[in-house]
């Protein structure tokens, strides 16, 4: 083959994996989240919370991974509040979500003003470099798109493995499907359907906010408005794609990092055809997707639908 | 020393008591029957013994230690376990994982499926229990279910196993097997509460029989020192009246409702098989039949709701068979469901509104192309003063009436401007003797104005004793139509509802 | 009683976003009176002010009363947004097509316009959920990015003004614009259209038999099955309506305010909508009073930002507070509210 193709595609390929690095990161999350009942369309709130404090502590401490850890923090801190809200309250989980995107923006928005004023710089913070993992990163093509990049990615690669052993080799997956199938009966077997419901919820907070780190700490090396910019609503459109498998999200969050990665580079190369006909594409993949599977109940049954312990 | 005591229980749901002052004990390897009409409490008795409500008041004790149990989790803990009336299964996950949910078994959480299948395989065995233990739980039929669902108790050591309404779903035959096998686990030490309303089976089974009326404990007793009549008098308060029936001369002139081979294939299965039944004006006709034999179908395709495979469906001579609800409704039935607070009220809007629902494309009500609000106030003043509905007004949503309102409401719906026929899917389900017989009162009011009436109930003395006629409804098909005389023989009815068509055929003889 | 506890759990709401957004204002290291009292000039300060409150709330009005019809019937439109700008690219393409048509014809053809094709993008979600069961929360949300970028595609290419290097279409026909009602400001017909439609939806949804059906479709649709009601009908209907408002949303921004199609006409009206339909209540006269209300919070946090030097941000974080307070209210409040 020739070799600048093989350069290409390689390109291509590295480009993509860091494009879906905070999708995979957070449709993970939102993947374990969606099994246990609870559907969070504020996963941009969470993306974008943990991208905002691991900004600014790794700006104003300078340690990257004290930044990664305070991220983490704020992916979980906004979920445990939609947990609260879904669980404790049983509220509208649609509308919970919704109003934490509006919230969170705002929030973050606001407190970066207050923190760094109105500069015409923006401020910039480290980044985390690139590992080499020696040998398998001398695979051609595979090997620097999987083995020679940032810590993100490794952690989204670890998350992909440890989700599916979750989901389908222990007994905590099975005990995840039962709340969000059939909660009455996984209460009835004894198992704690709010105190799995709320694990699953912080298990969402740290994906999701880890997702949001990996934005500002592995891709950009600063903060902004709205930073995330809709990452959030493809993560849920990856999740769909990926049907809640944790392969499924790693290879539809790959497609839509393909189409991005694409995108860029048609740009700069100054083709003529609009971007947005790629932003698009992943969007209506899914609606495709979804029109395909049906007559296949894909989703849990109790997903949306809050639990009650004394209900009549 | 008793092995459960339950002490002065109460409990209320939204200001009205389920439980009074109850109390409850148990022996050690006995099978105790709680018995009691619908809404008497013995489900919420269970469900506080078990862990899933929280009672207002009261003590339990467990084997002389006083326990309080918050969730089902605690009471498994303490060997206790229950299988609910709607099976606590999960539909998307194996048997074997249905039975292991929850606990923490050896290698937690990466266990071993395949040694507990052995000892899953083992436990079932030792009762004659049969199983595929990795089949999934959507495939299996509602006896195997049953049988998952006391496997996963005997699995996780029960000590004490509470039924509640075991056998609603089950042919007399197959009761008898879960019977046997109730008796094996009593012999093997195991103490049962079963909760049922059917005293024939109290007597068959347990030991001893606790009944509860209106959230009261009203008496405890062996069951060999109690006659069933005594039982009955406990249970509803009083010996059950019986209705008069007369003779109804129809001169209407009219042919009543008429089924000719309807038949209803869903799924590739076949719901309902060749029926053919004509009622005529002035006659109830009821259908015994062990729920879940095609009733809700039979009824749903006769108003439309589902729409036959093959035969006709007349009403007075009118073929309405590929008619849409409403407009076979304009023909004149009215429907009174099993499930009223699914398929016959809505439970979030007014009694106005609810009257609405049957009457809002009615010309009467709507001028200019909007509804005469003024008009159907009326209309729903009058149900209420008729049907003497308590209500704190007009406007007041559904769902803060009681059951027995409820009803009268959809009754006065149905009934209204007296409807030719009426299909009644357990008219009386859920409501007090009160409520019950004015419902059958009204029944029996409208076979007097002439009217066509197809009565399903799963409680075959309510079949017995409104009934002109009887149809034995199994599988989906009728396997007879018998007047309904004092001649009539009620073990053959029986026998043909469990399917047992030649044991019927020789019991006739 | 039972209405008191429930008024006091509503107040305590009231407070706690007071005390969050005097704790916000804290922050900013402005003075709490101040920042007030340029709130509320911002409002009230002028007539002109007053105004923007009105054009900033009929997109709102609008979209936020097909978010309610839709929920009337079950439907859960995530997706005003999108519909919105499909009312937009309707609006731009009929005006520049029939550019000739007097205001007379014009006027009400565009608006008919913006309703189909802001329904249409509606009720193939309304229909996926009616026919095969598919979650519309989802595919709303989706439709929504799909709309922007046939947006951002359409004022590159087709639509794209040749005169100009930005991604917009040229302006609009003068018939094509709605006419603006005081000469000072930028209010225009569009509130009009925006109060009609309120009544209009009125009286389609509490006093007509249609109207009804999508209530009782919304509320249970089983028994309305039993009753003879189509399920199916009604959720197709009320997802047309619903995307139909939202679409006339996008045509009163393109021809009332800014007289051509271009990206980021709406600042998320579309999603501010589900919180003016949760706060009204679902109901048209709430819908209005919870329109208003948002679109004042939005005027006046510019002037809290102009004189006070709070950002506008606070506004979006006022309104996800309301709202998480209200979702929350049942549990924050329950010994205030053991009736309900």
């Amino acid at each position: 083959m020739d070799s600048g193709f093989i350069a290409l595609i390689t390109m291509y390929l590295v480009a993509s994996v860091r494009m879906a690095t905070p999708l995979i990161l957070a449709g993970l999350g939102e993947a374990v989240s969606e099994k246990a009942g609870i559907l969070n369309i504020g996963v941009e709130a969470i993306m974008l919370s943990g991208a905002f404090f691991s900004f600014i502590v790794a700006f104003f401490t300078g340690n990257l991974y004290l930044g990664l850890l305070t991220g983490i923090l704020g992916g979980i801190l906004v979920s445990m509040i939609h947990a609260v809200l879904s669980i404790h309250c049983k509220a509208n989980q649609t509308i919970a979500g919704l109003a934490l995107n509006f919230m969170v923006m705002g929030l973050t928005s606001f407190l970066f003003l207050i923190v760094f004023g109105q500069t015409t710089t923006i401020p910039a913070c480290n980044m985390f470099g690139d590992l080499k993992i020696p040998l398998l990163s001398s695979i051609p093509i595979i090997g620097p798109a999987l083995f020679n990049q940032n810590i993100f990615v490794y952690l989204a690669l670890i998350g992909i493995i440890l989700t599916a052993i979750f989901f389908y080799k222990t007994e905590w997956g099975i005990n995840l499907q039962a709340v969000g199938e059939y909660p009455q009966a996984a209460n009835s077997a004894g198992l704690n359907v709010f105190a799995i419901r709320y694990f699953a919820c912080f298990i969402n907070g740290v994906l999701g906010g880890l997702g949001g780190a990996s934005i500002t700490l592995g891709q950009l090396g600063f903060f902004m408005e709205n930073v995330t910019s809709g990452r959030g609503y493809i993560a849920l459109v990856a999740v769909i794609l990926g049907r809640r498998n944790p392969i499924g999200i790693f290879a539809a969050a790959m497609v839509i990092g393909f189409s991005q990665a694409l995108q860029y580079n048609l740009q700069t190369l100054g083709f003529p055809i609009p971007t947005q006909v790629f932003t698009m594409f992943p969007y209506l993949v899914a609606v495709i997707v979804l029109f395909l599977s049906i007559g296949k109940s894909i989703d849990p049954s109790a997903l949306g639908i809050p639990f009650e312990r004394n209900k009549r | 020393m008793a092995l459960l005591s339950m002490k002065n229980i109460s409990k209320s749901f939204f200001g009205k008591m389920a439980n009074s002052q109850v109390c409850f004990d148990l022996e050690p390897g006995e099978i105790h029957a709680l018995l009691g009409e619908n809404g008497a409490g013995k489900t919420t008795l269970m469900n506080i013994l078990y862990g899933i409500y929280s009672r207002d008041s009261g003590d339990i004790f467990w084997k002389g230690q006083k326990v309080s149990f918050t969730s089902p989790r605690d009471a498994i803990a303490f060997q206790i376990g229950m299988v609910h009336q709607h099976f606590m299964l999960v539909p998307t996950l194996t048997v074997s994982q249905n039975i292991t949910l929850g606990l923490k078994e050896k290698g937690y959480p990466f266990t071993d499926r395949k040694a507990l299948n052995a000892t899953i395989t083992e436990v079932a065995q030792k009762y004659g229990l049969q199983i595929d233990v990795n089949a999934y739980i959507s495939n299996l039929s509602v006896g195997e279910q049953q049988r998952v669902e006391i496997i996963k108790l005997l699995y996780r050591d029960a000590e004490l196993l509470i039924l509640d309404e075991p056998t609603a779903m089950l042919t007399p035959q197959e009761t008898e097997y879960f019977f046997e096998v109730l008796r094996k686990l009593r012999a093997d030490g195991h103490s049962v509460i079963i909760i049922t309303h059917r005293i024939p089976e109290i007597m068959s089974i347990s030991d001893r029989v606790t009944v509860l009326r209106d959230g009261y404990n009203v008496v405890t007793a062996k069951t060999s020192d109690i006659s069933e009549q005594e039982l009955s008098r406990y249970m509803i308060g009083r010996q059950l009246q019986i209705i008069q029936r007369e003779a109804v001369v129809s001169d209407t002139g009219s042919e009543g409702i008429s089924l000719e081979e309807v038949s209803l294939k869903e799924k590739g299965r076949e719901r309902l098989n060749s029926l053919s039944l004509q009622i005529a004006p002035g006659e109830i006709v009821g259908v015994a039949g062990v729920d879940g034999n095609g009733q809700k179908e039979l009824v749903e395709v006769i108003l439309g709701i589902r729409k036959q495979s093959s035969g006709k469906i007349r009403m007075d001579g009118v073929d309405m068979s590929s008619m849409s609800v409403l407009e076979r409704k304009k023909l004149g039935i009215g429907y009174i469901s099993d499930d009223r607070h699914q398929d016959g009220l809505v439970m979030d809007m007014s009694l106005t509104d609810n009257i609405l629902l049957k009457t809002h494309t009615d010309r009467r009500f709507i001028k200019h192309g909007l509804i005469n609000t003024r008009l159907v106030r009326a209309e729903t003043q009058k149900a209420v003063e008729d049907y003497a509905i308590k209500t704190p007004g007009l406007n007041t949503p559904l769902r803060y009436l009681s059951g027995g309102n409820q009803q009268k409401l959809i009754l006065a719906r149905e009934m209204a401007g007296n409807p030719k026929a009426i299909i009644a899917h357990q008219p009386t389900r859920g409501l007090d003797i009160g409520a019950t017989e004015f419902v059958q009162q009204q029944l029996l009011q409208h076979r007097s104005n002439g009217c066509s009436i197809l009565l399903i109930s799963a409680d075959l003395e309510e079949v017995l004793l409104l009934s002109d006629r009887i149809a034995v409804l199994y599988k989906g098909c009728f396997m007879g139509i018998f007047p309904n005389t004092p001649e009539l023989n009620l073990s053959q009815i029986g026998l043909l509802m469990a399917g047992k068509t030649s044991e019927a055929r020789k019991e006739s003889l | 009683m039972k209405q008191f506890g429930k008024l006091l759990s509503y107040l305590g709401i009231a407070f706690l976003t007071l005390s969050i957004s005097i704790l916000l204002i804290l922050l900013v290291g402005s003075s709490v009176t101040q920042a007030f009292s340029s709130f509320l000039s911002g409002i009230f300060g002028s007539f002109y002010s007053v105004s923007e409150v009105m054009v900033k709330a009929t997109p709102l009005i609008l979209t936020g009363l097909g978010v309610a019809v839709g929920s009337r019937s079950g439907f859960i439109n995530i997706g005003a947004e999108g519909q919105l700008y499909m009312g937009a690219i309707a609006v731009t393409f009929i005006a520049f097509w029939l550019n000739d048509l007097p205001a007379m014809v014009m006027i009400p053809l565009v608006i008919l316009g913006g309703f189909v094709f802001g329904g249409i993008w509606s009720v193939i979600p309304g229909f996926l959920k009616a026919r095969f069961g598919i979650s519309e929360v989802i595919t709303t949300l989706m439709f929504n990015y799909i709309a922007l970028s046939i947006v951002g595609i359409l004022v590159r290419t087709l639509l794209k003004d040749p005169a100009s290097s930005l991604p917009m279409s040229a302006f609009l026909p003068d018939g094509a614009t709605l006419p603006t009602l005081i000469s000072t400001t930028r209010l225009h017909a569009g509130i009009l259209v925006a109060l009609i439609s309120v009544v209009l939806v009125w009286l389609l949804v509490w006093k007509t038999p249609t109207g009804y059906e999508m209530r009782a479709v919304g509320l249970n649709p089983r028994a309305s099955k039993c009753a003879g009601i189509s399920v199916y009908k009604n959720i197709i209907l009320s997802s047309l309506i619903s995307g139909g408002l939202a679409g006339i949303a996008g045509v009163c921004e393109v021809s009332g305010l800014h007289h051509k199609l271009l990206e980021g006409i709406s600042p998320g009206y579309g999603y501010i909508a589900i919180i003016v339909a949760l706060l009204g209540k679902n109901h048209p006269v709430g819908v209005v009073i919870s329109a208003l209300g948002i679109a004042a919070l939005q005027v006046g946090s510019l002037g809290m930002q102009r004189m006070a030097g709070v950002p506008t941000s606070i506004s979006s974080i006022i309104m996800g507070v309301v709202v998480l307070l209200i979702l929350a209210r049942k549990s924050l409040f329950r010994r205030l509210l053991t009736d309900e």
